[in-house]
């Protein structure tokens, strides 16, 4: 066994060990009630997610905007999960509209800090006056003293589908890529086995593909609400695995080896250069529930926390890995029934 | 044909016992739903993809013997 598929299969299963046991940051995932009416008191029931609200002092604040919180009369620690918070709504509130949506923010030294958007909504308020209780900054740093991976709102677990999802995408460029290099080659050279080569890891680029879209609308439908949302960048996919669909239509549609080899080579070429439009192009032109859309790559800073890096980048290598191993096998398999 | 379907049956698991853990957790008591309570579970999840994953290495690893195999006597016929 030749040292990287060894090399393949262990970064895999780190991938998949680590990827799936380091737990979460804290989050909030309950609150009651949702609606306040302004200038009456208001007695918040939180619930968190992986917290530990008793260890040290924990803070809480209902955000208006970045100059205007509110700070809670008392906090009341009921266990590591479960939060009172009492506050005091005012009439008068730093905006024009009567109905304001607040953000309820938590912050602990050994959680760091969790937001939820919009946890409570005040109705019947009044602009001007006194902003006093408003004015109230809210102090939380990114730190926590645990490694985790970070908790988002709607995601949850579901997050570590990052290391699961997105590497078969870019194991399958990867493969594509190869696939187009061995076309090339073959068009260059005309040696019969780099043809084979660029079909067998066009079978498997196509595999991780249809993996990809298959394990997208999984968490489509637990994130989206749907399976298929006919977003741009699900359709661009489609698309884009159709055409390598084609590629082996094309394929079988020739009547001899040699003809089918020098027309798929070309084909070959095309596909891969239409995939970077389709998937990357056309997607960030528009507004899109998939990351990666309306003008922001998808793997700027911000989209992939530190702690995430460490384990996706090892399964973005194992899975490319992986592919050119279940290619090669394709491939010298092929060879042999020559 | 027979490794596509292994493949598929895999990821339809794997994401399969995502769900199921994040329903399971979400389904909890007062106190809350949460990671460290399930932790004895997801032992199981991991050892369990952990399992699939490696049989499948198993399986290519067989796989590219006996190619390996086939491919040295074919060289030594000729």
């Amino acid at each position: 066994m030749k040292w990287w598929k060894v090399l393949g299969i262990l970064l895999i299963l780190y991938s998949l060990i680590a990827g799936m046991l380091v737990p979460l940051g804290a989050g909030i995932i309950r609150v009651e009630p949702r609606r306040a009416a302004a200038g009456t008191p208001l007695v918040l029931e939180v619930t968190g997610y992986n917290s530990t609200y008793r260890n040290g002092d924990t803070k809480a604040w209902l955000k208006y905007d970045d100059q205007h919180a509110l700070s809670p009369r008392r906090v009341t620690v009921q266990n590591d999960r479960d939060l009172r918070l009492d506050f005091v709504i005012p009439k008068q509130h730093p905006g024009r509209d009567s109905v304001n949506a607040l953000n309820l923010i938590l912050f602990n030294p050994r959680d760091g800090y969790s937001v939820l958007p919009s946890a409570v909504f005040t109705v019947g308020a009044t602009f001007g006056g006194d902003i006093s209780p408003w004015l109230n900054s809210v102090e939380v740093t990114d730190a926590s003293t645990r490694f985790h991976f970070p908790y988002r709102n709607i995601l949850g677990e579901t997050i570590r589908n990052t290391y699961y999802h997105v590497p078969l995408w870019m194991a399958m460029m990867v493969i594509f890529a190869i696939s187009m290099w061995y076309s090339v080659g073959f068009l260059r050279r005309r040696d019969p086995a780099d043809d084979q080569r660029a079909e067998a890891f066009a079978s498997t680029g196509l595999l991780f593909g249809i993996l990809g879209i298959v394990t997208g609308m999984v968490w489509a439908k637990n994130t989206w609400g749907a399976y298929w949302s006919f977003d741009v960048k699900q359709n661009m996919a489609a698309i884009a695995l159709l055409i390598y669909a084609a590629y082996f239509m094309l394929r079988s549609a020739l009547p001899d080896r040699d003809t089918a080899a020098r027309f798929s080579s070309v084909y070959n070429i095309f596909a891969f250069i239409l995939l970077i439009p389709l998937l990357y192009i056309i997607p960030r032109m528009t507004a899109s529930l998939h990351p990666g859309s309306g003008g922001n790559p998808a793997f700027a800073s911000d989209d992939l926390d530190s702690t995430m890096r460490m384990v996706f980048y090892p399964a973005v290598a194992g899975w490319i890995l992986m592919g050119c191993w279940i290619s090669q096998l394709r491939a010298r398999t092929k060879r042999l029934y020559e | 044909m027979k490794k596509f379907n292994f493949l598929i049956q895999k990821y339809s698991v794997t994401s399969f016992l995502i769900l199921l853990c994040l329903q399971a957790s979400q389904a909890s008591t007062a106190s809350g739903p949460d990671f460290m309570q399930s932790i004895g579970k997801i032992y199981v999840v991991v050892a369990v993809i952990v399992i699939i994953f490696l049989g499948l290495v198993l399986y290519l690893y067989r796989l590219d013997r006996r190619i390996s195999r086939i491919e040295k006597r074919k060289r030594y016929e000729k």
